[in-house]
């Protein structure tokens, strides 16, 4: 082409075309994210259950809920006071009778749709979600019955579910309290969530789900107008993302992704020692290891510490079943440390002299939801061979491997050892321990002990709080360690990445938040 | 025309049976695969006999052709079923005592809202590729065993040899994270299409360059190019006019054997870029063991296949007449 400057203005008219979008806004423009009254949140997982509550029990959904609904009272669980309650919806909680709990209510609390909460909401909800055939019964010791006292007091009777009233001083905190006019409409119910919290549902636009401040919120007002909860799969994609100021929080940051963050000014870093532990669940109903003697074997030929230190900052050592946080916690004296000649005397006395006779052990774990633990179960096998256990790793996407880990009556137990970890949101033990090793539960080792059985029985029956703590760390931890249906490893550790200029998240252990503080700088 | 009547007939019988074929596959590995879809919608602390019930509600516990001659009923009367996790919105759904299907999405409503995406990252993907790979190719074509050869063969082997994934995340750490230059995250714009396109890009042009330098070389030596030459044709002429078209054929048939690499990279760049486009659909739908979408999207995605391939073959037709049905 000839140059002139015909030919050099159309060049640079067609340049200039070339980096301006229809609408003539510029193509290339900073990536930062939108305004400073917006907070993004990049979730590991998607929403996958409805706004019903009590049809579910998927994390990011309670993630969300705990934003939208309110509750009678929270527990922080922070490290320095793990049992601290925090009146919410209720001003006082009294324990009248052996079955009878009390509520003493806020006034002048609305719902998002303006209608006044009450002690009927407080009736509406429990007798909702208590119902044993719903999945969020889960959450609820037993069915309650509820007895509207007066408008601002509510009377919950545990008689019905036959557990004392003294353990929903904890499980409460788990509870979201529903509009009674909404438990009437189930079908309005599922599709949009009414609660009193200090943010509210406002649409959701494909992976993006929006909820606006709450002007009515009566416990403080929130120093940003837009939360976005939207659904980032990828690790590596949340990272960048929260680099480039496109989101301003991710959770789930894998261990060495902590480490190079540390060293960006860009991200706050922080570490919460979760609600979570990290079990190995023997299939306590099925041979070889039926047998406890093999099972304490296991055990004393893992290496924690390592195990812990293959974790990195996504780990925290532990001695017990429960998390710190939960009532009740202790190290268990006696709890197994890994010890080769132990090991080897177990194993002679279960009839498998240095693994001799023993047929293959299959332990199955998943890989892309907990941080490095398929690194870390090819380290335990590897110990486990150490020892002439032989042990064999089968490992699997997150769906497959949710179907396989529960125990279900009417088939035998896929594997022998299943990776599992646990979390619930509140102090309350009972959520670990009847779920885990109560043989009418027993969800994934099967256990079937009458003696476990007992002894749970027995803590969770005591209405005096420190006779049920003195139960549960004398007798109730030491009897389950002593039969070993399951091993904990380690305490989970939640790592999350906020932007710098994004001050006061509280991130509870369960990886909810408060975002009753948060505000830019 | 007669001939070209009999030629789609036939074509289009033989697509009809890849998908017939394709979707039963789908419908029954989806079912055999570990991984239960109620499960993942209930959560892991629902009772075990919750989920039973549930899943006997949505008819997964019927027999399986039981299960298939149903589905298939409601696709030949248009209807690809309803998710078992998203809402109309698009955001996902589940629980149970959902009694009432109507509420979930439409799969046709979720793949017609993701298609367009895709088909925007996909385009605009092909259009940087013919910009990388037509010139290159055309260069080390017309200039064979000389340095624009090389230059094209060296090209297209660092490309083919960087996994997508990789350049991804590369290019959305500098571009995106570091300099802020260009978002790529999510989607808020048609800005947000320009990394992942490229990847794309990157990833399917190193063929296009091999193939047209080969075919452009193999052109050049043909007799009909000295003898147009010596008839007083200009090089630009010669090479526009005849060894360009000549050349073409086998480069579009190309195009419909990369529809796959297309396909199967807008999976895994979509997933990396949180891209709301139907590979990121796909991904969601196979992790939450979505089976109604997941299986609407294998016989939609089957169908583009089937009509791409037959588009090409009739644009091949066009463009050299030597060719027949």
């Amino acid at each position: 082409m000839k140059k002139s400057r015909r030919g050099i203005i159309k060049f640079a008219a067609l340049g200039a075309g070339l980096l301006l979008t229809p609408q003539g806004r510029p193509l290339l423009r900073s990536a930062k994210a939108e305004g400073r009254r917006k907070i993004v949140f990049a979730s590991a997982e998607p929403l996958t259950g409805n706004w019903d509550p009590t049809t579910h029990t998927i994390l990011a959904q309670l993630n969300i809920e705990a934003q939208i609904f309110g509750q009678l009272v929270r527990c922080p669980m922070r490290s320095d006071n793990p049992l601290e309650i925090v009146y919410e919806l209720a001003t006082a909680q009294k324990i009248t009778d052996t079955y009878t709990i009390e509520y003493t209510l806020r006034r002048d609390v609305k719902f998002h749709n303006g209608a006044e909460f009450t002690a009927g909401d407080v009736k509406a909800t429990m007798e909702y979600a208590s119902q044993q055939d719903k999945p969020g019964a889960f959450w609820y010791p037993g069915p309650v019955e509820v007895e509207v006292v007066d408008r601002y007091t509510a009377r919950v009777h545990t008689n019905k579910g036959n557990f004392p009233a003294s353990m929903m001083t904890f499980a409460a905190a788990a509870w979201p309290m529903l509009s009674a006019a909404d438990v009437n409409d189930p079908a309005t119910l599922r599709t949009r969530p009414n609660g009193t919290g200090p943010l509210k549902f406002v649409e959701q636009k494909g992976n993006d789900t929006i909820l606006a401040r709450n002007p009515d919120w009566t416990s403080g007002s929130l120093a940003f107008d837009e939360f976005v909860f939207s659904h980032i799969p990828d690790g590596t994609t949340r990272v960048l993302a929260v680099l480039s100021g496109e989101v301003d929080i991710i959770e789930r940051l894998e261990p060495e992704q902590y480490a190079t963050l540390s060293k960006d000014n860009r991200v706050k870093l922080t570490r919460t020692v979760a609600n979570e532990n990290k079990y190995m669940h023997f299939r306590c109903n099925k041979p070889p290891l039926d047998n406890v003697l093999l099972r304490k074997a296991i055990a004393y030929a893992i290496d924690r510490d390592q195990v812990a230190q293959v974790v990195g900052a996504a780990a925290t050592p532990s001695n017990c079943y429960l998390n710190p946080a939960k009532f009740g916690y202790i190290d268990i004296p006696e709890y197994p440390r890994f010890d080769a000649a132990k090991c080897q005397e177990l194993l002679k006395q279960a009839g498998f002299p240095k693994g001799n006779g023993l047929p293959e052990i299959e332990y199955l774990v998943s890989e892309g939801f907990y941080p490095k633990n398929k690194e870390y179960a090819e380290i335990i096998v590897a110990m486990l061979q150490e020892q002439g256990i032989p042990a064999k790793l089968t490992v699997m996407e997150v769906a497959a491997w949710l179907e396989r880990i529960f125990q279900k009556k009417s088939t035998v137990p896929y594997a022998d050892i299943v990776d599992v970890g646990w979390s619930t949101g509140t102090p309350e033990p009972n959520f670990i321990l009847k779920a885990q090793f109560l043989s009418s539960k027993a969800l994934f080792n099967g256990i079937n002990d009458p003696e476990i059985d007992a002894i749970i029985e027995l803590e969770s029956k005591e209405p005096d709080i420190d006779k049920r703590r003195e139960i549960i760390q004398t007798r109730t931890l030491p009897t389950i360690a002593e039969k070993m249906p399951s091993f904990s490893l380690f305490t989970s550790v939640l790592i999350h990445a906020t932007r710098a200029n994004l001050e006061g998240v509280y991130f509870y252990p369960s990886g909810a938040m408060d975002l009753s503080k948060a505000h830019y700088t | 025309m007669v001939f070209l009547l009999g030629f789609l007939a036939r074509r289009l019988l033989q697509g009809a049976a890849i998908i017939g074929l394709v979707s039963f596959a789908v419908f029954a590995l989806l079912r055999v695969i570990p991984g239960d879809p109620v499960r993942l919608m209930l959560g892991p602390m629902t009772p075990d006999y919750v989920v039973e019930q549930t899943a006997r509600q949505l008819g997964l516990r019927d027999p399986l052709l039981l299960q298939y001659l149903r589905y298939m009923k409601g696709v030949m009367k248009g209807e690809l079923g309803r998710s078992f996790t998203k809402a109309p919105s698009g955001e996902a759904v589940g629980g149970n005592l959902d009694l009432n299907r109507g509420e979930r999405a439409k799969v046709f409503d979720l793949i017609a809202g993701t298609l367009p995406l895709t088909f925007q990252l996909a385009g605009l993907a092909l259009v940087f590729a013919i910009i990388i790979a037509v010139p290159l190719g055309l260069l080390g074509g017309l200039h064979a065993d000389r340095w624009p050869d090389s230059l094209a063969l060296y090209v297209a082997s660092v490309f083919v040899s960087v996994p997508n994934f990789w350049l991804g995340i590369m290019l959305a750490l500098i571009f995106t994270a570091q300099l802020g230059w260009i978002p790529s995250i999510g989607y808020n714009g048609f800005v947000y299409t320009v990394l992942p396109a490229l990847v794309i890009a990157v990833e399917i042009a190193p063929i296009v360059i091999r193939s047209l330098t080969v075919s452009v070389a193999a052109t050049m030596q043909q007799p009909f190019v000295e003898i147009a030459l010596l008839r007083g044709l200009s090089r630009r002429q010669v090479i526009i006019s005849h060894v360009l078209r000549n050349s073409a054929v086998p480069v579009l048939n190309l195009f419909g054997v990369q529809l796959g690499t297309l396909l199967g990279g807008v999976l895994i760049v979509e997933y990396i870029f949180s891209y709301p486009g139907l590979g990121f659909l796909t991904v969601q739908s196979v992790l939450q063991r979505d089976f109604p979408t997941i299986q609407a999207i294998a016989m939609v995605t089957t169908s583009v296949f089937v009509l791409i391939n037959l588009l090409v073959d009739l644009i091949s037709a066009y463009v050299d007449r030597r060719l027949d049905y």
